[in-house]
């Protein structure tokens, strides 16, 4: 009970905080539905890598949130970048914009990378990630792109496409 | 000994109404047990369908879960309503708070927790729980409720099992219980059958105890019927025999005398033949059976028959073609024919017709049962007159001594025990065809003479039938027979030498070898009956010839009535005439055989 009273629900109070909370959560709730390339990682069991980019709304509570969580038998690093890089394998990208254009760039940046890039609230259809979070009746949702998913070769369960708000289908 | 109805195999039809029952009870409970287990396979079935449906929401809601999706997770949770047999599906979180839920009617609501009981579950419902796995870790519980196919629509199935069970077992009860019933009927039969033959033993007795009664009567009869006829002639003999007495005490002349002697003589003959017609009935006689031809000893017969019955009676004979000879005592065979003739004369007082036939016949096994003979071949000796006939009680009585209807002076009621009698013992039959007015009809049946024996020697009268002073041995045990006897011979011209007993007799023989003739009585006192002593004294002497005597013929040389072969015998009481003719004959005979010997 006391779950279905603290489930993300985002208040009229427009609690940021707590929106916040459910994305980073989702952040990595994300991984178990993605499956990489082998050649994304660099050893069969090293991390994956949860990179923000941009500004970063989460602070504290997305280490919280990934602490001790596991994706398969990978754990998960959490890396505040200044910049994309595509020396930085990022297997998970949060791009920290409301502007379309920088979102576009960040993204032109990991194209064709095993990048399961993740914008937030873009409505410019090519300025958003494989994942876009959107709020829906004040709950946390997100689109996919399972064609851009599928161009750096990230194959996403037919689980979370289901609960997508909206789905670019891969072809 | 009672046929046995019933034969015991009947042991398995006594519990085949056992059997059926259990058998019944078998019966329907199979078919319980197998509708019991396909209740349970029917409901196994579908607690595997209801599961394989739970499984598919659980694992299609898992990221409605992760996601903390509500909305998606209640759009798959409604998606099982298009399945009418499922009433509700609930989907709980990973601490048991309801997540999403679908009722199709307010009963069927899944609780608000995970963790609370189920709803009831059973008659037509099954309830399936499936937790939600996700990563390694159970993050939810997927709980389904689910009609089954209501029993309503099931019963008829079971119904029709349970029907034709019960038919199959009605059937075997049906069975049974006719089993049963039939065992019972059997059982009452068995108990008629043993009363029915309670009954018969019981009859039987009273039968017996009946004909011992009527043998008493006729024994009676009997005894009574001779004393009182014994009596008679003993008066007659007696009175005689006193006033011969006075008569020579009173010197009178011999023609006086032997007038008196003669009628003590008639009394005497009468009582002898009065124990012959008793020994003939009684079968007892001695008779002396001889090949014959029945066609010629009734033709001999004639003369004596039309002097016998009267002017007044026609005599009709007519023989039968190709009879058969029969083998018979001649003079039995006489007196019984004669005995015959005069009941017909009897029957006619007023004249009429006497028919003698003679005829082949032939006794069928069925009819030779009815008449207590063997088989086979016979001669029909028929008297036949045209007299008043007897009513069937009279015919019914008519073989039994002393049954007479005619009064003291004509009728004694011997005649026709003697025809029993003799025709029995010559193992034949006789049987009365008679009609009141009409007739009657008595028919005498011999049996057909088969194998001819060697033609006996024919014993020619001899010249001279008076003793020539040979020694005749006499044995005989009544002092004053014997006493008569040796005087008879002694008048008839042998000598004699008496004895008592077997012992004696050939203690005699050794001491006497002129002895020519052994005349002894067949019953004697002692080791060593008549014939025995014949026996020992052949053995010793071969060539002395031998005599019996008898009153009595059921004994050593009479079997089944009849002599012995080359067995020479004068039965008691005998005349001088019988004795020394008999005498005679066995003398000259061995005379011949001597002379025959002496021959070169
Ligand atoms: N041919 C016959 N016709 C009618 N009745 C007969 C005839 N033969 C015998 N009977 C009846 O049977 C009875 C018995 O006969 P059975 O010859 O035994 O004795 P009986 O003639 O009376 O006397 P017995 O022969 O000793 O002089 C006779 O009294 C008579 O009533
Ligand atoms: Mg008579």
């Amino acid at each position: 009970m006391l779950s279905v009273l603290l489930s993300p629900v985002v208040s009229r109070a427009e609690d940021a905080s707590l929106e916040y909370a459910v994305k980073a959560t989702f952040l990595y709730k994300l991984g178990p539905f993605v499956t990489w390339p082998a050649h994304a990682f660099e050893t069969p069991t090293g991390p994956v890598n949860l990179c923000v980019v941009g500004r970063d709304s989460f602070g504290a509570t997305l280490d919280q949130a990934v602490a001790g969580q596991v994706i398969g038998t990978r754990s998960i690093a959490v890396w505040r970048l200044a910049a994309v890089d595509r020396g930085r394998a990022c297997h998970i990208l949060y791009v920290g914009t409301n502007d379309p254009r920088l979102a576009a760039e960040v993204l032109d940046a990991v194209g064709g990378t095993p990048t399961l890039t993740v914008t937030d609230g873009i409505r410019d259809a090519r300025a958003k990630g494989v994942v876009n979070f959107v709020i829906v009746a004040s709950r946390v949702r997100f689109e996919i792109d399972d064609h851009a998913a599928a161009q750096g070769g990230l194959e996403i369960s037919s689980k979370v496409l289901s609960l997508a708000v909206a789905v670019r289908p891969r072809s | 000994m009672p046929t046995r109805i019933f034969p015991p195999s009947s042991r398995f039809w006594r519990v085949a109404p056992r059997l059926a029952a259990a058998t019944a009870v078998v019966l329907i409970a199979a078919a319980i047990a197998a509708a019991f287990f396909i209740e349970r396979a029917y409901t196994d079935q579908k607690q595997r369908e209801v599961s394989v449906s739970a499984g598919i929401l659980a694992s299609t809601v898992t990221a409605a879960l992760v996601f903390d999706d509500v909305s998606a997770a209640r759009e798959y949770v409604e998606a099982l309503a298009a399945n009418p047999e499922i009433l509700s599906a609930a989907v709980y979180d990973e601490t048991g708070a309801l997540f999403a839920s679908y009722a199709r009617t307010s009963d069927s609501r899944p609780p608000a927790t995970a963790g609370l009981a189920l709803i009831a579950v059973g008659g037509d419902r099954v309830a399936v729980s499936v937790p939600v796995r996700h990563e390694g870790k159970v993050i939810g519980t997927v709980n389904l409720l689910s009609t089954i196919e209501p029993l309503a629509s099931r019963l008829p199935r079971y119904a029709l099992i349970l029907l034709l069970t019960l038919m199959a077992a009605a059937v075997v009860a049906v069975l049974g219980a006719a089993q049963s019933a039939l065992a019972h009927v059997n059982e009452e039969l068995r108990e008629r059958a043993r009363q029915l033959q309670d009954q018969i033993v019981e009859r039987e007795k009273a039968e017996d105890a009946l004909r011992q009664i009527q043998k008493m009567e006729t024994i009676g009869q009997l005894t009574g019927g001779v004393a009182h006829d014994f009596n008679n002639l003993l008066t007659i003999i007696i009175g005689n025999l006193d006033r011969l007495e006075r008569r020579i005490d009173a010197k009178a002349d011999a023609a006086e005398l032997k007038k008196v002697a003669k009628f003590a003589r008639i009394g005497a003959d009468r009582a002898a033949t009065l124990t012959k017609s008793l020994l003939a009935f009684s079968r007892r006689q001695p008779l002396d059976p001889k090949p014959l031809d029945a066609n010629k000893l009734v033709s001999n017969m004639s003369d004596l028959l039309r002097r016998t019955l009267g002017e007044h009676i026609t005599v009709q004979m007519v023989g039968g073609a190709g009879l058969w000879r029969t083998q018979a005592d001649p003079n039995q065979l006489e007196n019984a024919i004669l005995n015959l003739a005069v009941n017909a004369r009897d029957a006619m007082p007023e004249g009429g017709r006497l028919t003698i036939e003679t005829a082949n016949a032939y006794f069928d096994p069925h009819h030779a049962a009815q008449a207590e003979v063997e088989p086979g071949q016979y001669i029909v000796i028929a008297v036949t007159d045209t007299g008043g006939g007897m009513t069937k009680e009279v015919a019914a009585q008519a073989f039994e001594p002393f049954f007479t209807t005619k009064d003291t002076s004509h009728g004694t009621g011997l005649g026709l025990s003697q025809v029993y009698g003799f025709v029995k013992q010559s193992g034949g039959h006789v049987q009365i065809y008679t009609e009141l007015g009409q007739g009657t009809t008595v028919k005498i049946y011999l049996p057909r003479l088969t194998a001819e024996p060697e033609a006996e020697e024919v014993e020619t009268a001899p010249d001279s039938v008076e003793g020539r002073h040979e020694t005749i041995l006499l044995v005989e045990d009544d002092p004053g027979v014997r006493e008569n006897s040796a005087m008879m011979l002694q008048e008839l011209g042998y000598r004699v030498i008496g004895a008592s007993t077997g012992a004696e007799t050939l203690q005699t023989l050794e001491r006497n070898r002129q002895v020519a003739l052994l005349f002894t009585d067949v019953g004697l006192p002692g080791s060593m009956n008549g014939r025995q002593l014949a026996d020992e004294v052949r053995r010793r002497r071969p060539e002395l010839p031998v005599l019996f005597t008898t009153g009595y013929a059921r004994n050593a040389i009479v079997h089944d009535g009849r002599l012995d072969p080359g067995v020479h015998l004068v039965t008691k009481p005998f005349s001088y005439a019988d004795l020394s003719t008999a005498l005679r004959n066995l003398l000259e005979a061995r005379a011949d055989r001597t002379a025959e010997a002496r021959k070169p």
